[in-house]
């Protein structure tokens, strides 16, 4: 406990179990570090999750050994595909027994090593301010992620004692990540810009990590390209900025990706290509060249070549490559990209989301879970954190709700984790209690972490939940209808919903059903007004509706479905 | 896809061989052939040691040859993941050396 509070920890989620006593009893002594008591070891890492993606400061995950382990393994795998900086310090069983299938015993290090960044076992107790020190360097530094730290019961007995003291730094001969781009890197990425006629950036979730965006707008300002952005980086770039395409990849944009397709240069920012953006690679923008900026070698070159890599923290490369293109700036012509902008212009007019739908409020139709994500927008000003869940809620977030600002946007990217929401939002809300938190979900996923709903009322957490209920597993029922000739297979939930209300009542919280187009915005501000109560608001949207743009599989950038029965 | 040799030194830690091995079957990568010493004698790590400032001690390093059938793209691929691993101090294709970020155009292995 000492050497977390020493390494800046203020806040850890946690369980406790036999194998983590000691450590409990510890925080029960010391007043520096709070522990939040969540209601499943899931909860913990999402929280924690939610936490540090909102902060950028490293989240803090304690559980005990065997089964709370086991429970935390979602969150860490969530957290590493969306390379989230986490400490999970798991009990284990006293070292005498490690091996002897003891009571809550599992080997922790083993079933969490595919899913970490890094791991340690705690073999001597003076040791653990080195491991801890070692632990945090290495969770936040380079290619964030989560490290595991495995403490058999007898490292922690209160008879176990040594000589403190805490590691100022840590230094690890084997492990380097790059910092500050090569200079000849950048002049190759400056060469390719300086020639480009229709270059496109598309930023990702490790531009936020780097908190790169004040260089990123900078460098634009120079640059003046369209930009994009990837479920993971939304809020690197102002949503409201003119020259912002939307996200891109399956549910990106016409625009975004008509852009990304038809570019010559794409300058790619802490992104990955991932197979959500691509579609097929072999397809993929066929005209583009890549510049490709990134921290992590092994995501370079991996899915789409690069033709020039710049190694080392994006926020240095962005700076940098302005700097050396301002030395040039007499060989750039912005207004060379004139008929560029002018064909995006286009692209937006023909098949741009629809934003004034939202605005009809009567009651000829069923409500659009896209006039939900819009209303709350309106509401909150744009302002609010958002978290959300899996599935199509979470699409119509992204399209609809505009970030103008990073770590605004919570969500889980890479692994696609239902039950994210809710905790994430308790761990935002920990972070910034005086901001509003939005959990958008859907209900399916918010009956996988609902116990959580207890440790809002537990530490009052006054979050927002806005349930987008279709009665059935959307985005499942979506790709049913499209190629599974709309054989909806263990999709729906045949009346069996629980009262979505009265659960929320019986937690004591503050429950509003909406059913009517012409009761949504007034329901939605009267959830709001409550500041300090968790509203949980059931609204029942019309359960036909599909999430469109939507990539063709196995096509290139430029083939989409926009409506059902409408492709490109 | 050919038979391709590549050579790691590595921590001598706990877990450390299991990270390497797993990460071939992680990432859908086979191995043919796996040889794995301590390393007594650091004579021929001398540049390495100097690159990386410093000192290498017994039953510090082991040594790791590894034979796997790949292309080219994902030789270079399994280099920068296996480079990515914490305990890995380089990694080298007998063409190139990954030394912690680094590609260096030599075998230093």
């Amino acid at each position: 406990m000492q050497a977390l509070h020493d390494e800046g920890v203020e806040l850890i989620f946690g369980y406790p179990g036999g194998a983590a006593l000691h450590i409990y009893d510890a925080i029960f002594r010391q007043d520096k570090i709070d522990h939040i008591l969540v209601r499943h070891e899931q909860g913990a890492t999402h929280a924690a999750d939610g936490y540090s993606r909102a902060t950028g400061k490293p989240g803090v995950v304690l559980v005990t050994s065997g089964p709370g382990a086991t429970n935390a393994i979602t969150g860490i795998a969530t957290a590493f595909m969306d390379s989230i900086p986490m400490v999970v310090i798991s009990g284990q069983v006293a070292s005498h027994l490690i091996g002897t299938d003891a009571f809550q015993e599992t080997d922790m290090i083993g079933v969490s090593r595919p899913i970490v960044k890094h791991s340690y076992t705690v073999f001597n107790a003076e040791e653990i301010p080195k491991i801890i020190k070692e632990a945090f360097y290495v969770a936040t530094s380079g290619r964030p992620g989560p490290v595991v730290i495995d403490i058999p019961k007898d490292m922690t007995a209160p008879d176990n004692l040594f000589d403190y003291s805490y590691p100022e730094e840590a230094k690890i001969r084997s492990y380097n990540p790059p910092i500050e781009p090569e200079q000849n890197q950048i002049d190759r990425a400056v060469e390719a810009i300086l020639i480009s006629k229709k270059p496109v950036i598309y930023a990702g979730g490790g531009a936020i990590a780097s908190n790169a965006e004040k260089e990123l707008l900078e460098l634009n300002e120079i640059i003046d390209a369209p930009v994009t952005n990837t479920l993971m980086g939304l809020g690197i770039y102002p949503a409201s900025h003119h020259r912002f395409l939307g996200m891109l990849g399956m549910h990106g944009t016409y625009q975004a990706n008509m852009a990304m397709h038809n570019a010559d240069l794409i300058i790619a920012v802490g992104a990955r290509f991932d197979d959500r953006i691509t579609n097929k690679p072999s397809k993929f923008a066929p005209n583009a060249k890549v510049v490709h900026l990134d921290v992590d070698h092994s995501s370079v070159s991996k899915i789409i070549e690069a033709n020039v890599a710049v190694f080392g923290q994006v926020k240095n490369s962005l700076k940098l490559i302005k700097e050396t293109l301002e030395k040039k700036l007499d060989s750039y012509d912005p207004f060379a990209l004139q008929p560029w902008h002018d064909q995006i212009k286009e692209w937006k007019s023909l098949h741009g989301l629809n934003y004034e739908l939202y605005k009809d409020e009567s009651d000829d139709h069923p409500i659009l879970p896209q006039a939900v994500v819009q209303h709350v927008h309106e509401i909150t000003n744009g302002k609010a954190y958002v978290t959300s869940d899996v599935g199509q809620h979470q699409m119509f977030a992204a399209q609809y709700y505009h970030f103008d600002k990073p770590r605004r946007w919570i969500n889980s990217g890479g692994l696609g984790t239902m039950g994210f929401g809710l905790p994430a939002a308790m761990g935002v809300k920990l972070a910034f209690p005086k901001d509003e938190v939005v959990c958008i979900t859907g209900e399916g996923s918010i009956q996988m972490c609902i116990q959580e709903l207890s440790t809002c009322l537990q530490y009052n957490l006054p979050i927002k939940i806005i349930n987008i209920n279709n009665e059935a597993l959307g985005m499942v029922k979506q790709w049913q209808d499209m190629n599974y000739g709309g054989r909806h297979s263990e999709s729906t939930y045949q009346n069996s919903l629980p009262d979505f209300i009265k659960l929320a009542e019986s937690y004591g919280h503050v429950g509003i059903k909406i059913t009517k187009n012409s009761d949504l915005s007034k329901g939605l501000k009267k959830a709001f007004e409550m500041k300090d109560r968790l509203v949980f608001v059931d609204i029942y949207v019309d359960p036909s509706e599909h999430v469109y743009p939507m990539q063709v599989a196995n096509g290139s950038l430029e083939n989409m479905w926009l409506s059902k029965d409408e492709q490109t | 896809m050919i038979k391709r040799k590549l050579i790691l030194i590595m921590e001598n830690k706990p877990g450390a061989l299991v990270r390497v091995v797993g990460l071939f079957h992680q990432r859908g990568y086979n191995i043919e052939t796996l040889h794995v010493d301590s390393v007594k004698d650091f004579s021929t790590y001398k540049d390495i040691e100097k690159k990386l400032e410093t000192k290498f001690e017994d039953n510090q390093i082991s040594r790791l040859t590894i034979e796997t059938m790949v292309s080219d793209d994902l030789m270079r691929q399994i280099l920068r993941q296996l480079n990515k691993l914490i305990d890995v101090i380089a990694v080298s294709n007998e063409e190139t050396t990954y030394l912690k970020g680094v590609l260096l155009d030599e075998n230093l292995l």
